[in-house]
C-alpha cells in the first residue's frame, strides 16, 4: 500500500466568488478505502465531482493513475467507476440490458448475468429497473460502475436512505470490491460507516480539510487532548436491537 | 477505444433504446396511435371536400306516388346528404341559417300528379337556399336541374337534341387528401423529432441519468447517433402505419418508389430530430424546454403546410415559409409519394434539408448539456 493512485494538489472550486473547495491537498494509496467526511455543504461532493471529471477545476491539479484529470478526462473516465448519490435508471429497461448498456458505454462486452450475480441481483436480471427497491437500485448502480474493471471506485453517500439491512449489505459489497484490489473513495456523513469501512478519512468543513488520518489515530488524538465522553455501560445500542429482532437478511 | 468499438457502442445504445420504445405504451400512443387519430380526423375532412355533397333537408308535401319515387331518387343520390334532423320547414330554415344545411328541397302538394293531357307526372321542385351562401345555392340548383332534365328525358322517352357530356379527368390529379397526408406526415415527424426529445431529455437530466452516462467515456456524437437511429426506426413504424391507413381507408395512390420515400423520410427525421436534440439537450428542465420548443414548432406547424396547404397562403408568406426546415420535408414527401417525383428531382428540397441539418446539428452539439 505504498503506491499513490490519486494525488490532489491545492484543489479549488469557486461558485459566486465563494470558494466551495478551498485549496485542499491529499493523496490516496492504491488499495485503500478512503473516506471524505463532513457536514452538508462542506464541499465533499464538489471535490468528488472534480476528481470524476464532472466539474471544471478552478485551481490546483488532480492526478489519478498517472493521468491528469483536467487534460485527459476521457482516459480518466476509463479507469474510474462512479456511483452517484442517487441511482436512477430509465424505465422499461431490463437489468441485464442496463449492464450491457454501461459496458457498451465503456467499449466493453461483458456477461451481464455474472455482474448481476455479484450484487445478488441474478434473479432479477429480466426485471425492469423501476421494480427495484432502494437497496437493489444501489447495488445495480454499483454493478454498472464496475463493468469495465475500474482501478478506482467512487461512491457518493452510498447508504443514504437505506434501511439497516441494506446498509450492512452494501458495506459487505464495498469490502468485496476493495478486496479485489480496487481503490475505494467514498463520501458519507455517517461516522459509524466511515469508522467501519475506511482505512483513512479526511474531514472537510467549509471547503477545507481540517483533519486527515486513520479513524483510530483521529480518535486517539482526541482522547490525548483529554476528551472524555459520558460513559455508557451498555454493550449494545438500538441498532443492535433492531438487527437482532429483524435479522441481517436483505429485505428486497 | 477504436472507432469500430465506438460504433459498436452506438449500435448497442440504438438497439436498447428501440426496445424500450416498443415496451413504453405512452411512447407507442404518441408515436403511432396519436398521428393515426389526426389522420382519421383530417383525412375525413379533406375527403368530404373532394366529392362535393350537399347537406339538404327534403320535405315531401305531396301524396302522389311519383313524388315518393322522386324523393327516393334524391335520397339515394350520392350528391345529397339528406338530413332527417329538421322536424319542420321552420326548423330546417333555422338550421340553414346556422350553416348546418346547404339547402331545403320542397316537393309541394300535387307534385307528381299525372297531367291527363300529356299522361306524365308534372310538378315544380322548390329549392330554398340562403342568400348569404348564394354560391352553394346556385350549384345546388344546377345539380338539381341536371337531375330533373335527365328524368324529363326518361319520362318523355326522347333524347333532347342538345346535351352536355361531362368527362372528368382525374388520373394523377392531386386531391386535397394528398396535401393533407403529406402535411400530417410532417406533423408526425415533428412529434417524433421534437416533442419526444424535449419531454425526455429534461426528465433524464432531472433524474441524473444523463449525468451518470457522462461519467463514462461515452461521447455526445455516439449518444446523438444512437438516438437518431432509434428514432428513425421507431418513427418509420409510425409512418408505415399512417401509410397503411391512408392507402387502405383513404385510397391514397402511392406512385413513388418506396425505397426513396423511406430514405427521404429518414433524412427528414434526422433533421427535425436535431431541433429536438438542440432544444432538449440545451434545456436544464421542462420550464426551459417547453417555451422554446413551442416558439420553434408553432411557426413551422402553421407555415410549412402541416394542417393546410401552403398554396392557400399569400405569396410573401409562401416565399418566407419556403425556407423553414419542415417545408422541404412536406413538399418532398408529397412529390415523392403522389406526384411521382424521384430523389434526383428533389435537388432543391434535399439542399435545404442538408443545409438545415448541418446548421441544426452544429448548434445541437454546441449547446448540449449532460445535466
Amino acid at each position: 500500500m505504498t503506491e499513490t493512485i490519486l494525488e490532489v494538489k491545492d484543489l479549488t472550486k469557486i461558485y459566486d466568488d465563494r470558494p466551495v473547495v478551498d485549496g485542499i491537498s491529499f493523496n490516496v494509496k492504491k488499495g485503500e478505502v478512503f473516506g471524505i467526511l463532513g457536514p452538508n455543504g462542506a464541499g465533499k461532493t464538489t471535490t468528488l465531482e472534480m476528481i470524476e471529471t464532472m466539474r471544471p477545476i478552478d485551481g490546483g491539479s488532480i492526478t489519478i493513475c498517472g493521468l491528469d484529470v483536467a487534460s485527459q478526462p476521457q482516459e480518466v473516465k476509463a479507469v474510474i467507476g462512479v456511483q452517484p448519490q442517487t441511482a436512477a435508471f430509465q424505465d422499461k429497461q431490463k437489468l441485464h440490458e442496463i449492464i450491457e448498456m454501461f459496458a457498451a458505454a465503456y467499449g466493453e462486452k461483458v456477461n451481464p448475468w455474472e455482474f448481476l450475480e455479484d450484487v445478488q441481483l441474478g434473479e432479477k436480471a429480466g426485471a425492469y429497473a423501476e421494480s427495484l427497491s432502494g437497496g437493489q437500485r444501489q447495488r445495480l448502480s454499483i454493478a454498472t460502475a464496475l463493468v469495465h474493471s475500474p482501478k478506482v471506485f467512487f461512491l457518493d453517500e452510498p447508504t443514504t436512505g437505506l434501511d439497516p439491512q441494506a446498509r450492512r449489505n452494501l458495506w459487505d459489497l464495498i469490502r468485496e470490491v476493495n478486496a479485489r484490489g480496487v481503490t475505494v473513495i467514498l463520501t458519507t456523513h455517517y461516522l459509524d460507516e466511515a469508522e467501519l469501512l475506511c482505512d483513512r478519512v479526511a474531514i472537510m468543513d467549509k471547503g477545507k480539510i481540517i483533519a486527515m488520518d486513520t479513524p483510530k489515530t483521529l480518535i486517539k488524538q482526541l482522547l490525548d487532548k483529554g476528551f472524555k465522553k459520558e460513559q455508557h455501560v451498555e454493550q449494545a445500542n438500538l441498532e443492535d436491537v433492531f438487527i437482532d429482532l429483524t435479522g441481517k437478511g436483505l429485505r428486497d | 477505444m477504436t472507432f469500430k468499438q465506438q460504433l459498436r457502442t452506438v449500435l448497442i445504445f440504438t438497439k436498447l433504446s428501440t426496445k424500450r420504445f416498443f415496451r413504453d405504451k405512452l411512447a407507442l400512443f404518441f408515436g403511432v396511435l396519436f398521428p393515426l387519430i389526426f389522420l382519421f380526423v383530417f383525412g375525413s375532412m379533406s375527403k368530404g371536400n373532394t366529392d362535393t355533397n350537399f347537406r339538404v333537408a327534403i320535405f315531401n308535401q305531396s301524396k302522389e306516388t311519383y313524388a315518393a319515387e322522386f324523393n327516393k331518387e334524391l335520397t339515394s343520390s350520392k350528391t345529397f346528404k339528406v338530413s332527417k334532423d329538421a322536424k319542420n320547414l321552420a326548423d330546417a330554415k333555422d338550421k340553414m341559417a346556422k350553416s348546418q344545411l346547404d339547402g331545403i328541397i320542397v316537393l309541394p302538394e300535387q307534385f307528381g300528379a299525372v297531367n291527363p293531357d300529356i299522361k306524365h307526372p308534372q310538378g315544380v321542385v322548390q329549392v330554398l337556399y340562403s342568400q348569404s351562401n348564394a354560391n352553394t345555392g346556385q350549384t345546388l340548383i344546377a345539380v338539381l336541374n341536371g337531375m330533373v332534365s335527365q328524368m324529363n328525358a326518361h319520362l318523355l322517352g326522347a333524347q333532347p337534341p342538345l346535351a352536355v357530356q361531362p368527362a372528368p379527368v382525374n388520373d394523377h390529379h392531386l386531391t386535397a387528401f394528398d396535401y393533407t397526408f403529406a402535411g400530417l406526415l410532417g406533423f408526425s415527424i415533428i412529434g417524433i423529432g421534437i416533442f419526444g426529445p424535449i419531454n425526455v431529455f429534461p426528465e433524464l437530466k432531472k433524474q441524473g441519468i444523463l449525468r451518470r452516462l457522462h461519467t463514462t467515456p461515452l461521447k455526445v456524437w455516439q449518444y446523438f447517433t444512437a438516438t437518431m437511429l432509434s428514432q428513425a426506426l421507431t418513427g418509420l413504424v409510425g409512418i408505415a402505419a399512417q401509410f397503411a391507413v391512408a392507402i387502405g381507408v383513404f385510397k391514397l395512390q402511392v406512385v413513388g418508389n418506396w425505397f426513396e420515400i423511406i430514405i427521404f423520410t429518414v433524412l427528414g427525421i434526422f433533421m427535425i430530430l436535431g431541433i429536438g436534440l438542440a432544444v432538449g439537450g440545451w434545456a436544464k428542465n421542462e420550464r426551459q424546454a417547453a417555451p422554446l420548443a413551442n416558439a420553434v414548432v408553432f411557426p413551422m406547424m402553421f407555415l410549412s403546410g402541416t394542417f393546410f396547404p401552403r398554396f392557400l397562403m399569400p405569396g410573401w408568406l409562401q416565399s418566407l415559409s419556403d425556407w423553414l426546415p419542415l417545408t422541404p420535408v412536406i413538399d418532398g414527401l408529397r412529390l415523392l409519394t403522389t406526384e411521382g417525383a424521384h430523389l434526383v428531382n428533389l435537388g432543391h428540397q434535399l439542399a435545404l434539408i442538408g443545409g438545415w441539418t448541418l446548421l441544426i446539428y452544429v448548434i445541437a452539439f454546441r449547446v448540449f448539456r449532460w445535466e
